[in-house]
């Protein structure tokens, strides 16, 4: 059974690339193009990796993350952060979550492949 | 007309005396020759009376002598009294006690002329010796009659000339006489009245006169000297009048301070505060301050009270009348102040360099924003290209690619990374640029990392790559950044020039230069010298088309370079010849000084 990724993102385009790329390196992608669906889509799917986009409405990638660590206690999660947005280094490191990753767009498929690699194996 | 004086032995005797000597002498003979007449003839109304007229004669006019010729009297009147009433004892008694009666009458005589005559000549003394101009004058038409030698003299008038002048034409104009003529009319008895009077070349003199009414007719006058105190006065006031003419002409806001309150405010500072003068005197001057800014200007004030002077000023807040803002740098001076110390504060509006400083920073920060947003949205449609991109080229062979179609698609590749790249610079930039990096310094050999730069960037291959930096060179820098630096210093000199490429590493510096220089030497293109600045600047050349394509330099790693090694309070320069090569030095200071 390939590992389940879900990506949360609110670009068309890229979700439809990454649906093909996700595969192609050999995983089961969960596309979630609306963020106020992921809580029950994550309970349903129950996915080994979140794929989370920053720039996003009615709720932004920092709001979820928090939302995911605290009300739904999902500390376990590997999530890494899949954006376009520029100096979101320093936030990364303060926050010091350990199953916290970031991924600038545009990524190369090697450099999705190694960024996924880091938290499930290869 | 003043008597002739005949000096006889030890005494001075004038004519006057001579005369009134002779009557005296001969009053006195004839006296006796008639009370001895009246005795012999024994004539009873011609009496001892008669020696009173020489002696009341002598007394008045020489007191002391004039009880001689008492007793000189006294005795003939004896003699003559006892040689023919002898031995008549009762008549005998009787001469006797007139002749005393006649030295008591001398006595009395002497005593009060001499008291008068002390009198007078204490006043005469205070006349004529008095420091104070004197001047008798009719009360009615004001005609001086008398005056000391003291009052024409402090006018340039000889004496007997100011006599019979009117005093109020001594006045200098016209309104000092009717203020004479005023002050007189309502009153016969004055202390202190100033006036200017005129000498007799017609300038001014300060005196400050008294009078009262010494008889029904004659009113004295004194006058104290008060010219140079009046000259020193004006000139004060002159002095003042300059001092209150810079003060309230100047641009600066000025404000006096003694003990904390505020003494003085020019028109300046009014304007700078929109109070009024009023509104300012007596209140202290932190009820002004904006209270984010009150305990930094406590802070200052409490040098100032040590009586120091301020070299540096300090820039506060000032909330104005109307409940706005403004900015003022402020400079405090001690001084005196009506005989205290106090404190001298000038305040230059500095508010428009504010506004300004605060604009040209919230227009950084938009341009920031503007960067960021544009570098999301530059990067998000790159993803699917990207994607795709590799996906194609990943399989070429499932989505049915042939070779030259895949060599195509590598190109696009190459193309997409240049786009990351170039905004990935365009962000560093506008990090750099707003000065919000820190960098983290530490000690490095400089040898090992520039090998490594080398070998890590696969230069070897690129070009013929010489080292000539010694071992013992270390640097104090911030080393990733010095690293990107040299990196994209090698870059260029590889991309602009063509094989066979040679490229020169090489370090310079004295024991005594206080700077490290790298120079990095290419065989390639050369750069014109008219552009030699214009390469380091972002975006901004006129001819940056014409650059760009010329030198295929778009990239913004030359500004970016240059900015990290300003960081370091470190330049790059550059020297070339064109179609000969290029030499870029990056110069680092070996101390470092507060760098941030």
């Amino acid at each position: 059974m390939p590992h389940k990724i879900m990506l949360i993102e609110d670009d068309l385009p890229i979700l439809d690339m990454m649906e093909i790329l996700l595969r192609r390196i050999g995983y089961e992608p969960i596309l979630v193009p609306d963020v106020s669906d992921a809580f029950n889509r994550l309970k349903a799917e129950q996915p080994s990796l979140i794929l989370l986009d920053i720039m996003m409405t009615p709720m932004n990638g920092w709001e979820f993350l928090e939302k995911l660590r605290g009300e739904f206690g999902m500390q376990d999660i590997p999530v890494i952060l899949f954006t376009a947005s520029p100096s979101v280094e320093e936030k990364v490191a303060e926050l010091n979550d350990k199953k916290l990753g970031l991924l600038q767009k545009p990524v190369s498929i090697n450099e999705l492949k190694d960024g996924i690699e880091k938290f499930l194996g290869k | 007309m003043a008597d002739k004086v005949i000096r006889l032995m030890k005494h001075t005797i004038s004519q006057t005396d001579i005369v009134r000597l002779c009557v005296i002498t001969s009053l006195a003979i004839c006296c006796t020759l008639i009370t001895a007449l009246s005795f012999s003839l024994s004539i009873d109304f011609i009496s001892y009376q008669l020696f009173f007229i020489p002696i009341i004669y002598a007394a008045y006019f020489y007191p002391k002598r004039g009880l001689l010729v008492a007793l000189m009297c006294g005795v003939a009147y004896q003699a003559v009294g006892y040689y023919y009433r002898y031995p008549d004892y009762g008549a005998l008694i009787e001469v006797t006690s007139e002749a005393i009666l006649f030295i008591i009458i001398a006595c009395l005589i002497a005593y009060f002329i001499e008291k008068i005559r002390f009198g007078e000549t204490r006043y005469r003394s205070v006349f004529v010796h008095s420091q104070l101009g004197i001047a008798l004058f009719n009360c009615r038409d004001f005609t001086i009659w008398q005056t000391n030698e003291v009052f024409p003299a402090m006018l340039n008038y000889p004496t007997e000339e100011i006599n019979g002048m009117t005093f109020s034409s001594l006045c200098l104009t016209t309104a000092d006489k009717e203020k004479f003529l005023e002050r007189i009319s309502k009153t016969k008895t004055t202390d202190n009245f100033e006036i200017q009077l005129a000498t007799k070349s017609g300038n001014g003199f300060w005196v400050n006169l008294s009078w009262n009414p010494i008889d029904e007719s004659t009113i004295s006058c004194t006058a104290v000297n008060i010219n140079d105190r009046k000259i020193a006065e004006k000139l004060n006031n002159e002095n003042m009048m300059r001092y209150l003419q810079l003060t309230e002409n100047s641009p600066t806001g000025i404000l006096i301070i003694q003990g904390g309150i505020i003494q003085f405010t020019n028109p300046s500072f009014l304007i700078f505060s929109g109070y009024s003068k009023d509104e300012l005197r007596g209140k202290i001057l932190d009820e002004f301050v904006d209270s984010r800014d009150r305990a930094e200007y406590h802070e200052y004030a409490k040098h100032w009270s040590k009586n120091k002077y301020l070299h540096e000023d300090l820039e506060i807040r000032f909330v104005t009348k109307s409940g706005g803002m403004r900015f003022g740098a402020l400079t405090a001076t001690s001084i005196v102040h009506l005989e205290k110390p106090a404190t001298l504060i000038n305040i230059i509006d500095i508010s428009e360099k504010q506004r300004l400083s605060d604009k040209i920073r919230e227009d950084n920060e938009r341009r920031r924003g503007v960067i960021i947003t544009v570098a999301h949205e530059l990067r998000t449609p790159l993803q699917p290209i990207l994607g795709y991109l590799n996906l194609l080229i990943s399989d070429p062979q499932g989505f049915g690619i042939v070779d030259e179609t895949k060599k195509i698609l590598e190109r696009c590749l190459v193309s997409v990374e240049r786009e990351r790249q170039i905004i990935n610079q365009m962000l560093e930039l506008s990090v750099l640029e707003s000065g919000k990096l820190q960098l983290s310094y530490s000690t490095f050999s400089l040898e090992p990392v520039v090998k490594s730069i080398v070998d890590t960037g696969g230069y070897h291959s690129k070009a013929e790559v010489t080292i000539d930096i010694p071992e013992s060179v270390q640097i104090t820098a911030d080393k990733d950044r010095i690293y990107s630096v040299i990196d994209s210093l090698l870059s260029n000199a590889v991309n602009y020039s063509k094989p066979p490429r040679i490229i020169k590493i090489f370090y310079r510096s004295e024991t005594n230069d206080p700077q490290h220089h790298i120079s990095m030497q290419d065989n390639g293109i050369g750069i014109e010298k008219s552009v030699f600045l214009s390469i380091f600047e972002p975006f901004q050349l006129a001819d940056a088309a014409k650059l760009s394509r010329r030198y295929d330099r778009i990239g913004l790693s030359l500004s970016i370079a240059k900015k990290v090694v300003q960081m370091h309070s470190g330049d790059i320069s550059v020297e070339s010849t064109v179609n000969t090569g290029s030499t870029f030095t990056i110069h680092i200071p070996k101390e470092i000084k507060n760098a941030s």
